[in-house]
């Protein structure tokens, strides 16, 4: 038998699975409807239409996402090296060490200059 | 046509039965991405178009390349894209007046001729002939012949590499940070400020709300040992707003009180 | 166990030294006081580009095509155009240390009170010095690259920085960032298109270096299809970072948008590594399959030529003039890659020389020409500003000339050996695009000439400040290379001569 047919059998059982209990529980579950139900939170806290600021985030979450890619790719390169370590030997690690280094200096950089700090 | 028959037919059926199901799908997910109206549904039918060619590299057997389109492009790369459509704002649409008369219909003719172009030199090219090489690199696995060749024959891109990431650090740090003027108060300080104040009433810090009552919404007062509600315990923000509901209203009655 | 890779740290040692100062320098940015910081920079910078420039006195003379395992190769080309690198990068950034002319405090909105108060404070963005050696580092790696993965890696350590800096101008802060955005957006395209191009040359010869697609091409047993859209790819990257039409249109916004000391760096440094990059490519990997990118790369340099020259006389701006003369010129150095033979090569770096120091002279110029609200640029208010200060005029007069290509200046001898070559290869329709683009660039230069001498000043605010020792000392040196070059230029020409080779 082709080694696919029991990853499709378990796909189409965990995707009827699902849709069979949103179904169900549409049908048989009880409606009981009040104000506090309909609230997108249920904190009290009616939500505002829009955020302060209309809505937008401060640049500060680009930074984060941007340092985020920055290391995110130092990650990258760390993981041929991690799987090939015993073959790669002692100028692997120094390699990479080199090139961990050199990207700390830009993350020495960012921590000096308050980038971490939230506000 | 019957070339593309032949090609399909040659590879292994699982793939091309997971080809034929996706493809599709990320095909239409593309062309919503270039028509849907708001920005925010084109970034998430991006994702969609990303992660299919995830599945596609792996299937491939480029595993390392399958992995890292998730890993940075859905990931991180989808995030910063987000993170820039709040930035300027979800409601906010693109001007879709031309500054250049007749320059859609010309852009859109040119992408489609070039599209074709490409699709008919490369289809001319490559239908018909096998791919090689794909075994000999993968034989010690994907991942392990990828750096096999990153760490010794081309380490030297690999270690300037790392001046593109401090570049990119400098950049996002110059353009975004703006270093504060005053520093800014800590945790530290506001505890001073609580202990050197007049009373030391709050120097434990202000009372939750809603606790010890029937409710424990935000703007719910505390009620305090006799009954009365505290009204430090509901945010300031929520009073300017007027969103408090009426203290009177949740406190305990003594004569209830009494009953019980 | 794989056996250890093999780096020849002394003949890398002109990049790794301009790397290293660069990375000093983000460490000054780190840990030092804000006080020190801008003189420091300043040091290490200058400091490390005369290192760098020892270095390369040192390895002159040696080839190589080993130096990091078959990805760089040092050779008699390759090491004229990084010491010419150097060269431009030490006078740019004498001009980039008058901090005048960038952005307090580039993260402030333009026009907000933040902005205000960070003018107010005195705050620099000394963050340029060491992007400014990064940029140079990828500018010095960019022509030694012999395989196309360190190409592309050296065409991006170059190129970002540039991105970033065009932004950072301190006045007209809008036109800057616009700048820097149109630069990045069209600088990612076209780095696609040298990616796309690339990985199509891959397929067609099984080998990313630029000997193994040279003897594919030789040996004719790839996919000819992939070879052509390789070359048609790889050339759309190259021509858009020279500037070259139709890939061109950044140019003039950019040049325009940027700081003007980093519109210099940028106009002269990267069209040298650019060129160098482009001719390594094209002398190395592609001469071979010369029948099928010739015809289109001479259309190419036809175009740049005429439209640098004819649009540059519809300019009202100074800035936005230069930057299409530079579009001509780089029509003029294409012309040198057609050539393909060791004249063309020896011209070819002769005329990069010869325009980079004119280049940088003439905006060194336009960041002294002020009213109150910053830099003058448009050409109008220029009128008469020879009879107020004829010493600065008469600099900026004699670099047009250069430009224009009239005897005495080394642009003259540059455009006569690059002409020169093409003839030699019987390419006789591009020299006469050439010479009559170069009559069509005269008029325009002549016009202005005539603005700043023989027509009454008006009574404008326009002033020349008094330029600080160092941007003197920049604008003099440009201009006593450009007379110097153009009085006897055999100086320069031997040594090209000795130095036109490319190892294959």
């Amino acid at each position: 038998m082709n080694p696919y047919v029991p990853i499709l059998v378990i796909g189409a059982i965990g995707f009827g699975f699902a849709a069979i209990s949103v179904v169900a529980a549409a049908i048989t579950g009880p409606k009981r409807y009040n104000r506090a139900k309909s609230d997108a939170y249920e904190c009290g806290i009616e939500p505002s239409p829009q955020a302060a600021g209309g809505g937008r985030f401060p640049v500060k979450y680009f930074l984060t996402a941007m340092l985020f890619i920055v290391f995110d790719i130092e990650i990258v390169f760390l993981y041929p090296w991690a799987v090939t370590f015993d073959k790669l030997g002692l100028f692997g690690l120094v390699e990479m060490m080199i090139f961990i280094l050199t990207v700390f200096i830009a993350y020495a950089y960012v921590w000096r200059r308050g980038g971490l700090e939230w506000d | 046509m019957l070339n593309l028959a032949l090609h399909v037919g040659a590879t292994k059926t699982p793939e091309a039965v997971l080809f034929w199901f996706l493809a599709p799908l990320a095909v239409i997910a593309a062309l919503g991405m270039l028509m849907a109206k708001k920005a925010v549904h084109s970034a998430l039918l991006l994702a969609w178009v990303m992660i299919t060619l995830a599945i596609f590299y792996i299937a491939q057997d480029a595993l390392f390349l399958g992995i890292v389109q998730i890993v940075v492009y859905t990931g991180a790369v989808m995030m910063l894209f987000l993170f820039i459509l709040m930035l300027v704002g979800v409601d906010s649409s693109d001007s879709l007046v031309e500054n250049i008369k007749g320059q859609r219909p010309a852009s859109i003719a040119a992408a489609i001729g070039m599209g074709g172009l490409m699709v008919t030199l490369i289809g001319r090219a490559s239908l018909g002939r096998s791919a090689v090489g794909l075994v000999a690199a993968n034989t010690n696995g994907n991942v392990q012949g990828l750096a096999e060749q990153l760490f010794t024959k081309y380490v030297w891109a690999f270690e300037v590499i790392s001046a593109l990431l401090i570049t990119a650090a400098l950049g996002a740090m110059v353009l975004a940070h703006s270093q504060k003027v005053r520093s800014r108060t800590g945790q530290r300080d506001l505890s001073i400020a609580r202990f050197r104040g007049d009373s030391l009433a709050s120097a434990a810090g202000l009372p939750s709300s809603g606790v010890f009552a029937r409710h424990n919404a935000v703007d719910v007062p505390a009620l305090l040992p006799d009954g009365s509600a505290a009204p430090t315990s509901i945010s300031s923000v929520l009073k300017a707003r007027g969103d408090m509901i009426e203290s009177a209203i949740f406190e305990l009655q003594p004569k209830e009180e009494e009953e019980n | 166990m794989l056996t250890a890779p093999v780096l020849n740290y002394s003949l890398l040692a002109p990049i790794l030294v301009v790397l290293g100062g660069a990375l000093l320098g983000v460490l000054v940015e780190a840990f030092l006081s804000k006080a020190v910081r801008p003189a420091a920079q300043l040091a290490i910078a200058l400091g490390t580009l005369v290192l760098s420039f020892a270095q390369i006195i040192r390895v002159r003379n040696l080839t190589s095509l080993t130096a990091a395992v078959n990805s760089v190769t040092i050779d008699g080309a390759g090491v004229f155009i990084q010491g010419t690198i150097l060269v431009l990068a030490f006078i740019a950034l004498l001009l980039i240390a008058d901090q005048d002319n960038f952005a307090a405090q580039a993260s402030a909105v333009p026009g907000s009170e933040e902005e205000r108060s960070a003018i107010a404070t005195g705050k620099i963005q000394t963050e340029i010095f060491p992007l400014t050696l990064f940029a140079v580092a990828g500018m010095m790696l960019f022509p030694l690259a012999s395989d196309l993965i360190t190409l592309f890696v050296a065409l991006e350590v170059l190129s970002l920085p540039l991105y970033l800096m065009a932004g950072l101008s301190r006045r007209r802060r809008l036109l800057s960032q616009e700048a820097a955005l149109k630069y990045f957006l069209l600088g990612a395209y076209s780095s696609a298109f040298f990616l796309f191009g690339a990985a199509f040359l891959y397929g067609f010869s099984g080998s990313l270096s630029l000997n193994g697609i040279a003897a594919a091409i030789t040996g004719g047993q790839g996919n000819d299809v992939f070879l052509l859209i390789g070359i048609a790819f790889l050339s759309v990257g190259l021509l858009f970072k020279v500037g070259a039409v139709p890939f061109h249109s950044w140019t003039p916004d950019v040049y325009q948008g940027a700081p003007t000391p980093i519109t210099a760096f940028m106009a002269a440094c990267t069209k040298v590594a650019a060129f160098g990059a482009t001719l390594r490519i094209f002398y190395v990997g592609l001469s071979a399959a010369q029948w099928e990118w010739k015809p289109i790369i001479t259309v190419v340099a036809i175009l740049t030529m005429a439209v640098g020259a004819i649009a540059a006389i519809a300019q009202r701006d100074v800035k936005r003039a230069l930057a299409f003369s530079s579009i001509a010129h780089a029509g003029f150095l294409l012309t040198g890659v057609l050539a393909l033979n060791k004249s063309g090569l020896s011209a070819s770096l002769f005329y990069i020389v010869a325009y980079g120091f004119t280049t940088i002279g003439a905006f060194g110029i336009v960041t002294l020409v002020r009213d109150s609200a910053g830099e003058v640029t448009d050409l109008n208010r220029w009128i008469g500003l020879g009879k107020k200060s004829p010493f600065i005029s008469g600099m900026f007069v004699l670099f047009l000339l250069s430009f224009a290509g009239i005897p005495l200046t080394s642009g003259f001898i540059g455009k006569f050996s690059l002409f020169n070559a093409a003839y030699e290869t019987g390419n006789i329709t591009v020299v006469v695009v050439g010479v009559l683009a170069s009559a069509v660039a005269a008029f325009f230069y002549l016009r202005i000439v005539v603005m700043l001498f023989f027509t009454e000043p008006t009574n404008d605010s326009v002033t020349v400040v008094i330029p600080s020792i160092m941007t003197r000392f920049a604008i003099t040196f440009c201009a006593l290379v450009t007379v110097v070059l153009g009085v006897y230029p055999s100086l320069l020409l031997n040594t090209t001569q000795t130095f036109a080779n490319f190892l294959k």
